[in-house]
């Protein structure tokens, strides 16, 4: 997550909300973004699992999850994929996010 | 005398194969864990595609807001306003 809090300037100029999603509770992701000076929201899917579970990378036996990263256009669709350890690096959902803004900025 | 040959391959089989293991299980280099622990063995796959609508969800976030009370988000109120990336660490203290 801090590699996305260092490139949150790019996906802000991409017209772009970055959010971190864990399983963890709001208390301790607040303490985890406080440790590692996270300004972007940090989602909870503490209660239900269910998000993870929708997005495929919860497993429920194990009790854990996959990275990932999901980037959404503007419409709700999703336009790229990261899994597994490729999904630590932001450079692939920062460039998607890049054609996406300037797709809609030529029309 | 398929029998025969048949045994051959067998036996030249397993003898290939045994061959094959001998100069593999290469100590594993336990590097010094600097940064993230590696990953879980098995990790599951999303069945999601690209091309597909994301599903929705609203969920409770690290924000505060004005009023003192924690912000929930849902996607779709991006919809039309801004894309969205939803980075995945699905317990945010393991593994970096």
């Amino acid at each position: 997550m801090k590699a996305y809090q260092a490139d949150i300037a790019k996906f802000e100029a991409s017209d772009t909300q970055v959010f971190g999603v864990s399983a963890d509770s709001v208390y301790a992701n607040r303490e985890f973004a406080k440790q590692n000076g996270i300004t972007f929201p940090i989602l909870s899917d503490f209660a239900k699992r269910s998000v993870v579970k929708d997005y495929g990378i919860f497993n429920e036996e194990g009790g854990y999850g996959n990275r990932a990263t999901f980037v959404i256009d503007k419409d709700g669709i999703i336009q790229h994929i990261d899994e597994g350890s490729v999904a630590i690096d932001p450079a692939g959902a920062a460039d998607a996010c890049n054609i996406l803004t300037h797709k809609k900025a030529t029309p | 005398m398929i029998k025969i040959v048949f045994s051959l391959v067998v036996i030249l089989f397993a003898a290939a194969s045994l061959a094959a293991q001998q100069p593999s299980a290469p100590a594993p280099t336990q590097t010094p864990a600097v940064k993230a622990p590696a990953a879980p063995p098995v990790a599951p796959h999303t069945n999601l595609k690209v091309g597909q609508a994301a599903p929705d969800f609203t969920l409770p976030s690290t924000i505060v807001g004005a009023d003192g009370r924690g912000v929930r988000y849902k996607l779709s109120d991006f919809k039309g306003k801004k894309n969205v990336v939803l980075a995945f660490y699905v317990f945010a203290f393991t593994g970096g």
